[in-house]
């Protein structure tokens, strides 16, 4: 090995040095510095310019990536029905009802994470051909409209996460977009069991299919639990198809009492998995708000209480009253509102000291709902009490 | 699963279709965006259930 010693370094046409060393070991740049490849700053860097980057400071287009957020089960362990939601903006999708339990749990994280989300096998299947058991964020079409995806300049994106399970081996998981119609399932490896796992996979952006960027779904993000032959396909390319997972992956519900945790769900612009973006708690919960809200604020959604509730009295004999409630965060779309009772948590029903359970009707939009309840006469003066939930999701 | 879909008229107007989702009594908006919509339509579309007419109009 040779060292080159020089102070200057100049290239014959340029006027100024190019490279100027000092005794102290620093090092000064003429003109403009180009990296082809990866820098890595070990000290602090001050920046008195701009910095441009290749996607926004806002890198994860995953929202509650790091399962803090559960407006629904607050905690408590579930058996879901397909479609049902987990935690925020997670939902659950199944061939086969009452396979599993899913529960937002605060123990067993990794560094960093407060919550994961645990899935367990109560009841072990052995998947068929047509059988899919999945965990799904789909991502509303405005947070991917720079990915280019459908085009000649698509860009790629890099999924990281966490994950824990109790068996090992090559699980699946995959990107689809909304018509199910393109698919890139891959594999990744869960090497030692009952140990957390940092995953990335570098996914090249898609030239093909349709892609929306507007208020619909953009792509959805799935995790296979266990997933039949006609859900999955070959590992690690872009198919025409509807592929859940990448062929060959583990099936969780396929042993009894297997569980599986993940966390820390990052999706970003680029080939570099950088670190979780950690959201301020309220900005997060916001983010959620767009898709689900309740007036339950932190009990398991369905619970009799009046802790939070809706009411109104009604002070003359009418035969119909009306309460306007204002949402908290403006939402995706006109939402699904349910109510329940804060009697026995019963939905579509209001709650009467004197009349027990009554019917109820909703009228709502973006901002906010209209709630009615009829037949009041002769009941002036009575308290009518609810919960709700309003619910925006893709 | 969606079942027992019939329209609810709120003020005069028809404004939703109240249904049983999972068995959670919902008020679903007639809004081609919302997905409990899409998917009640698409369930209409493909013969698998029947939206009953405004009961109780108010």
């Amino acid at each position: 090995m040779s060292t080159l010693k020089s102070i200057n370094v100049i290239h014959p046409s340029s006027a100024t040095n190019n490279i100027v060393n000092d005794a102290s070991g620093n090092v000064a740049i003429g003109n403009n510095l180009t990296v082809a490849g990866t820098s890595t700053i070990s000290g602090n860097e001050t920046v008195t310019g701009t910095v441009v980057m290749g996607s926004s400071f806002k890198r994860n287009r995953i929202i509650n990536g790091n399962m803090l957020i559960d407006q629904r089960n607050a905690g408590v362990e579930i058996t879901p029905v397909s479609g049902q939601f987990l935690t925020d903006r997670w939902a659950y999708y199944s061939s086969q009802a009452s396979k599993m339990t899913a529960q937002q749990v605060t123990d067993l994280n990794p560094i960093s994470f407060r919550n994961s989300l645990l899935m367990i096998t109560t009841s072990a299947v052995t998947v068929g051909a047509s059988d899919f058991f999945t965990v799904t964020q789909n991502i509303e079409g405005y947070n991917i409209s720079d990915l280019r995806w459908g085009k000649s300049n698509a860009q790629p994106v890099t999924l990281s996460f966490w994950v824990f399970s109790s068996l090992t081996g090559t699980f699946g998981a995959s990107i689809r977009n909304s018509g199910n119609s393109r698919s890139y399932p891959f594999l990744y490896t869960i090497v030692s069991p009952s140990t957390w796992t940092y995953i990335t996979v570098n996914i090249p952006g898609d030239t093909s299919g349709t892609w929306l960027t507007n208020s619909s779904t953009g792509l959805s993000v799935t995790f296979g639990l266990g997933v039949g032959s006609t859900f999955s396909g070959p590992a690690g390319v872009w198919a025409s198809a509807n592929y859940n997972v990448a062929t060959g992956a583990v099936s969780v519900v396929g042993t009894a009492g297997a569980t599986f945790y993940i966390t820390g769900v990052q999706l970003e612009v680029g080939t570099v998995a950088t670190p979780y973006e950690m959201q301020i708690y309220s900005d997060q919960l916001a983010q959620c708000q767009r898709y689900f809200q309740t007036s339950y604020f932190g009990s398991p959604v369905g619970t009799a209480t009046t802790t939070n509730s809706a009411f109104y009295t009604v002070w003359a004999n009418t035969y119909y009253a009306y309460l306007n409630v204002n949402f908290l965060v403006s939402m995706r779309t006109t939402p699904t509102n349910v109510s329940y009772s804060t009697n026995n948590g019963a939905s579509g029903v209001q709650y009467n000291f004197s009349l027990g359970n009554q019917a109820t009707a909703f009228s709502s939009n973006n901002y906010g709902f209209t709630n009615q309840i009829t037949n009041l006469a002769a009941y002036a003066g009575n308290n009518y009490y609810f919960h709700w939930t309003a619910s925006a999701e893709l | 699963m969606y079942t027992n879909a019939h329209y609810i008229v709120f003020n005069g107007v028809t404004t939703s279709i109240r249904c049983d989702i999972n068995g959670v009594t919902s008020f679903v908006p007639l809004d081609p965006a919302n997905t409990d919509y899409a998917n009640l339509m698409q369930l209409v579309a493909e013969g698998k259930l029947t939206i009953a007419p405004v009961e109780g109009a108010n």
